[in-house]
């Protein structure tokens, strides 16, 4: 296609008017840096814009410019004072870390880990719990043996009492 | 219009974007307040992109970038769900009842054809081939309407 077939297809008021698709607005950046006609017809179909926005323009409230003064303050300030994190590697090379993060504004911080409510033992403590717990079950089933022998004990002599009572009558 | 600037982008990034603000604030709600229909809303999303303009702020002053087209571009980014939510955007009851003629000289200039087609475009967001399967033109009949329209934006003026 010519250049000038180009420019009249009626693409670049398309993609001035923001609906070109990802293609053509390949295409045009490509013939733009290419081809000088298409940069000069461009630039003033982006006049044109210009033009027909000024014939609508608003005048914004006054205190508008002071909201977003002040959005763009919090965002440089916010940006300014985010530290980084400080790494070990940096740290080891130490000479690098000197030159390359000087400790004037670029402050870093230390990752810590928060309280956590797990703790961390030995892997040998493993057996000295495994030797309370079948220690647990032995002294329960010793207790409860007991007992039982202690219940059939206690039966046994109120029915011996019983019985002295029967013969003394 | 091109921005110029003498060496650092314009000193600070703040003086900067005041300056954008002071030349095309306007112009940007106007076109803002069109699409969305309401002033308030016209207003935050015009402090949206201006919020984003220090980001990119170095390619509003490269050579040859119209810098309201490019504020332009943003605001349509911005509103990109605003276009897609209203999907049913009747761009040719707007047109019937010359919502945008009334205060717009070189739209009245145009046909109703070529008003459908850089109405729907310009406010409404919509793609070439939306448009096309609206007024039931191929997609080249469409982008040579939109061409005209602009002979007619620059001959009106």
């Amino acid at each position: 296609m010519r250049v000038e077939d180009y420019i009249e297809s009626g693409i670049l008021e398309t993609f001035v008017m923001g609906a070109a698709s990802d293609d053509e607005t390949q295409e045009l950046m490509f013939m733009k840096a290419r081809f000088p006609e298409v940069n000069e017809a461009l630039q003033q179909l982006e006049l044109d814009m210009e033009l027909l926005a000024r014939n609508m323009a608003i005048t914004p409230p006054p205190n508008t410019w002071g909201k977003i003064e002040q959005e763009i303050n919090d965002i440089i300030v916010r940006d300014k004072t985010s530290p980084e994190k400080f790494t070990e590697k940096e740290r080891d090379n130490d000479d690098d870390f000197k030159q390359s993060k000087p400790y004037n504004n670029e402050h870093q911080y230390i990752e810590v880990e928060a309280e956590s409510s797990h703790m961390k033992i030995s892997k040998s403590w493993k057996w000295v719990f495994a030797a309370v717990f079948v220690l647990g079950k032995i002294f329960l089933a010793c207790a409860i043996y007991f007992y039982l022998e202690n219940r059939q004990a206690q039966q046994q002599l109120q029915e011996l009492k019983t019985e002295l009572r029967r013969l003394k009558k | 219009m091109q921005l110029q600037t003498s060496g650092e982008v314009g000193g600070s990034k703040l003086s900067s974007v005041n300056n954008l603000y002071n030349n095309y604030a306007g112009m940007l709600l106007g076109y803002l307040f069109e699409v969305v229909k309401s002033r308030s809303v016209a207003e935050q999303y015009l402090m949206l992109v201006f919020n984003d303009v220090p980001n990119e702020i170095e390619e509003f002053y490269k050579p040859g970038v119209n810098a309201f087209c490019r504020l332009q571009l943003m605001a349509r980014k911005k509103m990109a769900s605003f276009f897609e939510n209203t999907e049913d955007h009747n761009t040719h009851n707007a047109v019937q009842n010359n919502v945008f003629i009334v205060k717009n000289k070189f739209i009245k200039e145009m046909t109703p054809d070529q008003q459908l087609v850089f109405c729907g475009a310009h406010w409404h967001g919509k793609s070439i081939s939306k448009l096309a399967a609206e007024i039931g033109k191929p997609e080249e009949a469409v982008r040579k309407l939109l061409k005209e329209c602009f002979t007619i934006i620059r001959v009106a003026k």
